[in-house]
């Protein structure tokens, strides 16, 4: 494929230049709302869903980038949207089950969900897994920024008599420093604003494109028909081509992509534990997935729809052997004016740093909380009770950011072997969110799932997967509903629903031998050799997962396959036994509040007492300061506007500044206390002011939180 | 012309395969309690989901038939 240089103008680039500064300013300014770590990876858990919910699209529309959609719509049609509208089976477990447990354990990372629920060793893992998931993420979206911005570049220039070569890999790395210093410094609240300026930006680009381009092939009904009947279906073929199918993308995106978004992604997840509350989480879930995914469709996949308009209508404007994962930006150097076109290329390089500026405070969340305060403990350099040292801790935050900026850049060089973003990123969908959706799944709706289970599903669903991936054509083929073998890329999306069969066969025996597992451990502790006997089934289990990674890498076959296949499974049940026998679980203690089971208890947890479920009004208030203790969390309302929020002392209640506009910014949690005769006035703690920022003067409205 | 095989067999395959995790999702949230039907917030929310579901077949049913006959 050819790949284009040298389009645009000077004019197009000072817009590019203007708009990042820009970027950075916005960005770092919101840098002094970060008090503590809360604030710096969850924003302080005050913002309203419409600004969760337009900083949801510029951060999943680039992760669904212009570049690898615009691709798909040239070469196949309309069928591009099919990813952005298969997000909705998951939703009544993610609103009513994953949402909940997630805020009200107060849970600061998913992993520190699997060590409350499990055990420490299933937190460890799921960390691995978890930061291997985001860092993949961030090089996927490297990739597509320097695939989008190379068009624009020359081939090469010279400095000082020096010729240099502009390459993609140089172009990512300079993205990536922009980038890790423009969220390094801003934290979450930061990117949930500056996510409000791009989403915005990127829909209106997006639109922009596709309207001003169906402009330049003669309007609506002239753009419909030049394109034929199977461009315009919303789906590419039951099973073929090899590279784009609708079977294929239902297991890989519309199962395994849309759990792998909406539960492992870390990134997102801090978006909703952003909001204000459970409610204002769902309802930005759930008008993002409604009406900002169907537009965001047309917005990524409209450029290349057009672009294939056009070159049946000018069949010589479009460079012959176009990179299709140039289309967008050649598309849009066609149908818009110099400036425009800087103005569109910002609005993806927008997208670009809200998906990873979010992916990479994510990861530091990780990192902070899953990592180096678990490795401090372990080290006994801090006790468990010990409160966080914020200062140290947003230390490590900003510095993990840089390493995990660099090992995003890094995992680019893996993403690059395949012909495009889009298959790249099918490929890391089907691999990598297999055995997290599965260990969560079942974590937070099967009560019975026990951690053998969880590390079994991890280690020996991974080796089977590894096994899959070897031999595609024994394992996969079967089950591939008839795609096309492809012997570079075997099964791309298909290996999809293969890597969820063998985690949930194996989550599932493990779970329902539960109880010969324990009876065997006991059996085995009794014995007098029980050391002995553990260490060979650890060396055994090592040995076979190892192998089965070299295997997979190398392509090795030492070992014919149904004899590894069942020495695997041999493998996994040695895993199941070995974590039987060393981790200790209570079922009756560990569940309670962490599965959609005890919900209810759960809420209470939050609260720390008894539920107020009556449903009260919102009510408008002046605040006044208390003097006194100045750190005492307790918020005081009159008697009468108390009755009217259907509150009592003790209750959890929210309180923000009357301007709708702000969007939260200004507003924290606090209490109820007892009530006073004043009515409109609200006492507050200096406490409080420093929390919500309220201003002098300023109205604000309180509602019962629970 | 696409074929039933490139057209209604996806948008089936979407929304029966698709509808078994919608409605497994359904029932446990209903079974486990998760969702309070007693109050106004909750049941407001049951609807909406169901909406959801029809609101994406009713927009793919209607693009599959503007793409065939349109």
């Amino acid at each position: 494929m050819g790949q284009v240089h040298n389009i645009g103008t000077q004019l197009d680039w000072i817009v590019l230049v203007i708009y990042m500064i820009a970027m950075l300013l916005f960005g770092t300014y919101f840098a002094k709302y970060n008090k503590d770590t809360n604030d710096f990876f969850f924003g302080g858990r005050r913002f309203t869903w419409w600004l969760i919910a337009m900083s949801i699209v510029a951060t999943g529309i680039s992760s669904h980038s212009f570049v690898k959609y615009s691709a798909m719509g040239f070469k196949y049609g309309f069928s591009s949207s099919m990813s952005y509208m298969n997000d909705w089976f998951f939703v009544p477990f993610f609103l009513f089950g994953w949402l909940p447990i997630i805020v009200y354990s107060r849970i600061k990372s998913i992993p520190e969900y699997f060590e409350r629920r499990f055990s420490p060793s299933a937190r460890f893992f799921v960390t691995i897994l978890q930061l291997m998931y985001l860092v993949g993420y961030v090089g996927i979206g490297f990739l597509t920024m320097g695939k989008a911005i190379l068009p624009l570049m020359p081939e090469s220039f010279t400095i000082l008599g020096f010729q240099i070569h502009i390459s993609l890999m140089g172009l990512i790395w300079i993205t990536a420093i922009i980038t890790g210093i423009y969220i390094t410094f801003g934290g979450q609240t930061a990117v949930i604003f500056t996510d409000l300026v791009q989403g915005l930006m990127l829909l209106f680009a997006g639109l922009m494109v596709f309207f001003v381009g169906v402009a330049f092939v003669g309007g609506w009904a002239e753009f419909w028909n030049l394109l034929p009947p199977s461009w315009k279906i919303p789906f590419a073929g039951y099973n073929s081509p090899a590279e784009f199918n609708s079977v294929g993308t239902f297991w890989e995106d519309g199962i395994a992509g849309s759990v792998g978004f909406l539960f492992m992604n870390m990134g997102l997840i801090m978006r909703f534990m952003a909001t204000k509350n459970v409610h204002e989480g769902r309802k930005a879930a759930t008008i993002n997935i409604l009406f900002m995914l169907p537009i965001s469709a047309i917005v990524v996949g409209g450029g290349g729809w057009v672009a294939k308009a056009i070159s049946v209508k000018f069949p010589n404007l479009l460079p012959p052997n176009l990179n299709p994962d140039s289309v967008f930006v050649v598309i849009s150097n066609i149908v818009t004016g110099p400036g425009v076109f800087g103005f569109v290329i910002a609005a993806i390089a927008a997208a670009l740093m809200s998906t990873v500026s979010t992916l990479l405070n994510a990861t530091a969340a990780i990192w902070v909380n899953d990592v180096d305060r678990p490795i401090r403990l372990w080290l006994k350099k801090i006790k468990k009770e010990d409160p966080i040292d914020e200062k140290r801790a947003m230390v490590v935050a900003r510095t993990s950011t840089v390493a995990f900026t660099i090992l995003g850049v890094a995992a680019v060089y893996a993403f690059n072997s395949y012909p495009t973003v889009y298959q790249a990123h099918a490929f890391f969908h089907a691999t990598l969110t297999p055995p997290l959706m599965i260990a969560i799944f079942f974590g937070a709706f099967w009560k019975k799932f026990t951690p053998a289970g969880l590390i079994t599903t991890v280690l020996g669903g991974i080796s089977l997967m590894l096994l899959g991936n070897r031999y595609p054509l024994e394992l996969i083929a079967p089950i591939a509903h008839g795609t096309p073998f492809d012997p570079v890329h075997p099964f791309t999306y298909m290996s999809a629903l293969y890597n969820l069969i063998v985690c949930t066969g194996v989550a599932v025996v493990i779970t329902f031998s539960q109880n010969k597992l324990k009876h065997f451990a006991a059996h085995i502790k009794k014995n007098p050799n029980h050391s002995a006997i553990m260490f060979s089934m650890i060396v055994f289990s090592v040995a076979v997962v190892l192998y089965d990674v070299l295997a997979a890498v190398f392509k090795l076959h030492i070992v014919p396959l149904d004899l590894i296949f069942i020495i695997t499974l041999i493998a996994s049940g040695f895993i199941a036994l070995i974590t039987t026998y060393y981790v200790k679980y209570d079922p009756d203690t560990q569940t309670i509040g962490l599965t959609v089971w005890s919900i209810h208890k759960a809420k209470e947890w939050f609260k720390g007492r008894k539920l107020n479920e009556r449903e009260g009004d919102i009510v408008k208030v002046n605040w006044k300061l208390k003097e006194g203790n100045d750190e005492e969390d307790l918020i005081y309302f009159s008697q009468k506007d108390m009755h009217k929020m259907a509150a009592e002392p003790g209750d959890l209640v929210y309180i923000s500044d009357k301007r709708k506009w702000l969007g939260g910014l200004k507003s924290c949690h606090s209490t109820y206390g007892e009530p006073h005769d004043e009515d409109g006035v609200v006492y507050l703690r200096k406490l409080h002011l420093g929390k919500g920022l309220f201003v002098e003067g300023k109205l604000l409205e309180a509602e019962k939180e629970m | 012309m696409p074929t039933f095989f490139d057209s209604w067999l996806p948008f089936i395959y979407l929304y029966v395969g698709g509808g078994i995790f919608f409605l497994a999702g359904m029932i446990l949230i209903r079974k486990t309690k998760a969702i309070d039907m007693r109050l106004r917030r909750d049941r407001f929310w049951w609807k909406a989901m169901i909406f959801g579901y029809f609101y994406f077949m009713a927009i793919h049913a209607f693009s599959i038939i503007a793409a065939l006959y349109l």
